[in-house]
C-alpha cells in the first residue's frame, strides 16, 4: 500500500516536470590553429600539427523546469546559454547527458528567422511563416490580424531593405507571436524591440503568454525583465551552472560578480 | 505533427525558400526571366558560329546538339555549385529554426531545376526552328533530366558537407568542372577524340545522360541495357552516398557552422 502510493507519488512529481536536464555537458573540437580550409587542412597535416582543443561550452548542468514556471536564464556573452537552448530545442545533441522534454511543444520564438531584405514584406510574412512552422492555411487566415499587429498597413508591398529596424522588428514580433502559445515557449532577446509604445505592446503579448499557463525560458540581458517576469533565475558562466533559485537573489550575486 | 502533416508543411517551406531563390536571382535584371532563356539561345550562337564549320560534316543539327549538351550541363553545374554553399549561407536558419537540414540544398537544387524549365523555352523553340520531329521518345527527356537531377544533387549534398569545412572545396570544384566540361563532348562529336579519351568520356556519368538526351531527341533511338543500367547506377548510388554522408554529418555540422 505503502508502496503504491509512492509510486503515484514520484509518478506525478515526474509529471509536473516538463524539462529535465541532466548532466548535460557539450564539448566543441576546436582546432588550435583555425583550419578552415582543405590546403591549411593539408598542411597542418604533413606538420602534425592538427591538434584539437576541446572546448566545454556546457559543463555537468543539471536542472529541472516544472510545468507553468517562468525561467530567466542569464550569463554574460559566450556563457554557452544560447548552447544551451539549442541543447533544449533539439538542434544539437549534447556530448554527455541527456535532455528530456517533449520537443513537438517546444517553439523558441526568434525575431525574423530567415527575413529576406530584398522581398516585400507580405512575401516575407508568408516565408518567415512557413520557416517558424506556420501552414499556408493559417497564414491566410492570420495575415490580417500580424499586419494590424506590427502596425504596418500600407506599407505591405515594400521591400523589406526600405524598412527602419523598427519596422522589421515589429513585423517579426507580430510574425512569430501570432500563434496560439505552445506549452513550452522559449524567448531568446525578443522583449526589446522597436520604440517605447511597441514595446509595451509586445510585452503585454509576452504576460498574455506567459499567464497562459505555458511554461517559460527567458533568455535576457535585462535583469529587470528577470526579475518582473520570472519565478526562478538560472544563471551559467563559462559552460557552468552557477547559482538557481529566486530571481531577486541570483541576479543580485550576477550584478555583484559582474 | 504526424508524418503527412510534416511532409505538407516542409513542402510548403521549401516552397517559399524556393521563391525567395528565383526572387532574388531576378531582383534586379530588367528582363528578369527572359534571361534564362536568351542565355542559352546566345550561348548557342555564338558557339555555333564558331565551331560549326569545324564538325559540319560529323554532326548534322549542330544547334541542336550544343544546346541538348548545354542546358544539362547548365542544371548540373548550377545544382551542385548553388547546393555546395547552401549550408554556409542559411547559417542564421539553420541554427534558430528546427528545419531539417537537408532542406537547404535542396531548395537550391530544386531553384536550379525550375531556372532549367526556363531554359527549356529556348530549346523547345530551337526543336521547332530544326523541324525535329517529336516522337514518343521525345518524352523521355524528361526521365533522363530526373535521373541528372538526383545525380546532382547526391553530388551536392556531399559539397554541401564539405564546403562547411574547407572553404577551398569552391576553387578546386570548378576546376574539377572545366576538367569535367571537356570531358562530357558538350560542344563537340565525342568521334573527334582519340580512341583513349573515348573511353574515359563514356564512363563520364553526365556524358551517359547527354548522349541519351541527343539520341532521343535527335534519332529516336533507345539507350542499350548497358547505359540504362549504369545510368540508374550513377544516380541513385550519387544520392545514397550524398545522403547517407549528409545523414552522418548532420550533426557535426551544426557544431561547426
Amino acid at each position: 500500500m505503502g508502496k503504491k502510493r509512492y509510486k503515484r507519488k514520484y509518478k506525478k512529481r515526474r509529471e509536473d516536470i516538463v524539462i529535465d536536464i541532466q548532466n548535460v555537458s557539450m564539448n566543441f573540437k576546436v582546432a588550435e590553429e583555425n583550419v578552415g580550409s582543405l590546403k591549411e587542412f593539408i598542411i597542418q597535416t604533413l606538420k602534425r600539427k592538427n591538434k584539437h582543443r576541446e572546448l566545454k561550452a556546457l559543463d555537468d548542468i543539471s536542472f529541472q523546469i516544472k510545468h507553468g514556471e517562468v525561467v530567466g536564464i542569464i550569463g554574460t556573452n559566450g556563457s554557452g546559454k544560447s548552447t544551451l537552448l539549442k541543447i533544449i530545442s533539439g538542434a544539437l545533441r549534447p556530448t554527455e547527458g541527456t535532455v528530456i522534454v517533449d520537443r513537438n511543444k517546444v517553439q523558441l520564438l526568434t525575431l525574423g528567422t530567415g527575413f529576406d531584405y530584398e522581398l516585400t514584406a507580405k512575401e516575407n510574412v508568408y516565408l518567415n511563416g512557413a520557416i517558424i512552422g506556420y501552414s499556408k492555411e493559417y497564414l491566410d487566415e492570420k495575415y490580417e490580424k500580424i499586419v494590424e499587429f506590427a502596425e504596418l498597413e500600407g506599407f505591405m508591398g515594400e521591400k523589406v531593405k526600405n524598412f527602419s529596424s523598427g519596422m522589421v522588428s515589429r513585423l517579426g514580433f507580430a510574425i512569430a507571436t501570432m500563434r496560439d502559445t505552445p506549452e513550452i515557449l522559449i524567448l531568446d532577446e525578443v522583449l526589446s524591440v522597436g520604440d517605447m509604445h511597441f514595446r509595451e505592446k509586445s510585452l503585454n503579448r509576452v504576460k498574455e503568454m506567459i499567464h497562459s499557463g505555458a511554461t517559460v525560458l527567458i533568455v535576457s540581458h535585462s535583469m529587470d525583465v528577470i526579475i518582473k517576469h520570472c519565478t526562478k533565475a538560472v544563471w551559467i558562466e563559462k559552460g557552468k551552472l552557477m547559482m538557481m533559485g529566486d530571481p531577486k537573489d541570483v541576479c543580485e550575486s550576477y550584478k555583484n560578480i559582474k | 505533427m504526424n508524418g503527412a502533416e510534416k511532409v505538407k508543411q516542409y513542402s510548403f517551406v521549401l516552397k517559399q525558400l524556393v521563391s525567395r531563390e528565383i526572387k532574388r536571382r531576378y531582383a534586379r535584371s530588367y528582363l528578369g526571366i527572359v534571361w534564362s532563356i536568351l542565355n542559352p539561345l546566345l550561348s548557342m550562337a555564338v558557339i555555333s558560329f564558331v565551331f560549326s564549320q569545324m564538325f559540319i560534316r560529323s554532326i548534322e543539327n549542330y544547334p541542336v546538339y550544343y544546346l541538348s549538351g548545354t542546358i544539362i550541363w547548365s542544371m548540373f553545374t548550377g545544382v551542385t555549385n548553388s547546393a555546395m554553399t547552401a549550408l554556409v549561407d542559411n547559417k542564421m536558419l539553420l541554427i534558430k529554426s528546427k528545419l531539417p537540414t537537408r532542406i537547404f540544398p535542396l531548395t537550391r537544387a530544386v531553384s536550379s531545376l525550375v531556372n532549367f524549365g526556363f531554359s527549356l523555352v529556348a530549346y523547345l523553340i530551337i526543336l521547332l526552328v530544326f523541324k525535329i520531329p517529336f516522337r514518343w521518345h521525345t518524352f523521355l527527356f524528361f526521365v533522363y533530366v530526373i535521373g541528372v537531377f538526383v545525380f546532382s544533387l547526391g553530388l551536392g549534398y556531399l559539397l554541401s558537407v564539405l564546403y562547411v569545412y574547407f572553404g577551398d572545396i569552391k576553387h578546386l570544384y570548378s576546376i574539377l568542372l572545366s576538367l569535367w566540361m571537356f570531358l562530357s563532348a558538350i560542344f563537340y562529336p565525342i568521334e573527334a577524340t582519340p580512341i583513349e579519351a573515348q573511353r574515359i568520356i563514356r564512363e563520364n556519368p553526365i556524358f551517359l545522360y547527354v548522349n541519351s538526351i541527343r539520341r532521343c531527341i535527335l534519332r529516336g533511338e533507345l539507350p542499350t541495357s548497358g547505359e540504362w543500367i549504369r545510368m540508374i547506377l550513377w544516380s541513385v548510388g550519387m544520392y545514397m552516398l550524398g545522403s547517407f554522408v549528409f545523414g552522418r554529418m548532420q550533426n557535426k555540422i551544426m557544431q561547426r557552422v
